[in-house]
């Protein structure tokens, strides 16, 4: 994966539209687990879905940058 | 508290330990790792100059063109500069006569009794003599000098390189000294990595070095000096004689970059290096000795 992504000839880090991509990436699975329900045994939903967006997007970030 | 609400807490903290853990781990890689993307390949780029003035008859090169060391690159108009050999040559032969001239006389008057030619004249003589052989070998240099010159009416390459730039046709007028095209030494080629000096602790001469251009290309280097000084700009020269000091703002600081030069182990089959590439330098230091950063204030 390149680290850099050429749009419309300026380079931008790969990550600035991966983060993009992520986000919907992450959408899409808080839904699905929505929808099996498992944010209702959670202790703090909200901190639970912040932390799987982090993870998601910190390895992301990791497998660009090692 | 049932088991399921143990259950349901311990995971949302895991969960939420895994998230600090790779944010820092992210955040060591990026922040406390040594590596730019501010690098650019670099060579030595010689400017030719003619050392002798005229105009120019022959340019053997193309733009861009390989040439070899001692291979041909301009050719002066040498019709002044033979002539000028030929009045070398001419005094030479004529400083030449005069001491002849002046070295019998002397003889002759130091074989003659003292009674027929006086002191003065005789020591006299055997002066006039010395300053003749003086005077020619004055010539002799003068006529090494127009050899010289003449010699040196071809332009020729003093390293292999890649001619670059090149702006003299067949035509112009060369001045002595004045640079006519630029010669890109092909085995010079090097990359200068700024880093941040926040990085420089973690960066030793000797380290291994990845090097990756722009166009994706990696190459292997290693880190053959760090600079020892850039120029101050809080602080450039001032009219007066006094320090021109910025007032700058003490809670936000920009880290300085200093340029650290890599050597390029080996250029692989296919890449086309050009001095002014941007390039991406990744020092890794070795695994067995860790640097610490040290504290920051």
């Amino acid at each position: 994966m390149p680290r850099e992504i050429a749009l419309f000839g300026v380079y931008l880090p790969s990550l600035t539209l991966l983060f993009l991509a992520t986000l919907a990436a992450g959408w899409a699975l808080d839904r699905l687990a929505a929808w099996f329900g498992l944010y209702r045994h959670a202790w703090h939903p909200t901190l639970l879905r912040m932390s799987l967006f982090t993870c998601l997007y910190g390895l992301v970030a990791l497998y660009i940058y090692r | 508290m049932s088991w399921k609400r143990v259950i349901s807490v311990v995971f949302t903290l895991l969960v939420f330990a895994a998230a600090a853990y790779i944010v820092r781990t992210l955040w060591v890689h990026y922040m406390d790792s040594p590596w730019t993307r501010d690098g650019r390949v670099r060579a030595d780029v010689i400017n030719i100059a003619p050392d002798v003035a005229g105009l120019v008859v022959e340019v053997a090169v193309k733009d861009n063109q390989q040439v070899r060391k001692g291979d041909l690159l301009l050719r002066i108009d040498d019709e002044h500069y033979r002539l000028a050999l030929k009045q070398a040559e001419a005094l030479v032969a004529a400083r030449k006569a005069q001491l002849q001239m002046n070295q019998e006389n002397a003889q002759r008057r130091t074989d003659l009794d003292a009674l027929v030619v006086s002191k003065e004249s005789r020591i006299n003589a055997s002066h006039l003599a010395h300053a003749a052989q003086a005077d020619y070998q004055e010539a002799l240099a003068q006529l090494e000098v127009a050899r010289l010159n003449l010699s040196r009416t071809e332009v020729r390459a003093p390293v292999d390189g890649y001619v670059t730039n090149l702006n003299v046709f067949e035509g112009d007028f060369a001045n002595r000294g004045e640079a006519a095209l630029a010669l890109v030494d092909s085995h010079s080629f090097y990359v200068y990595g700024y880093f941040e000096e926040t990085r420089l602790p973690l960066i030793r001469v000797g380290d291994q070095a990845e090097l990756r251009l722009m166009s994706g290309e990696r190459l292997s280097g290693r880190v053959d000096s760090i600079a020892r000084g850039i120029y101050d700009r809080d602080n450039p020269e001032s009219r007066d004689l006094v320090a021109d000091v910025n007032p700058t703002f003490n809670w936000v600081r920009l880290a300085r970059r200093i340029p650290v030069r890599i050597r390029i182990d080996e250029v692989p089959e296919g890449v086309t290096l050009a001095a002014g590439l941007t390039c991406t330098v990744i020092v890794t230091p070795p695994a067995d000795r860790p640097r610490p950063l040290p504290d920051r204030w």
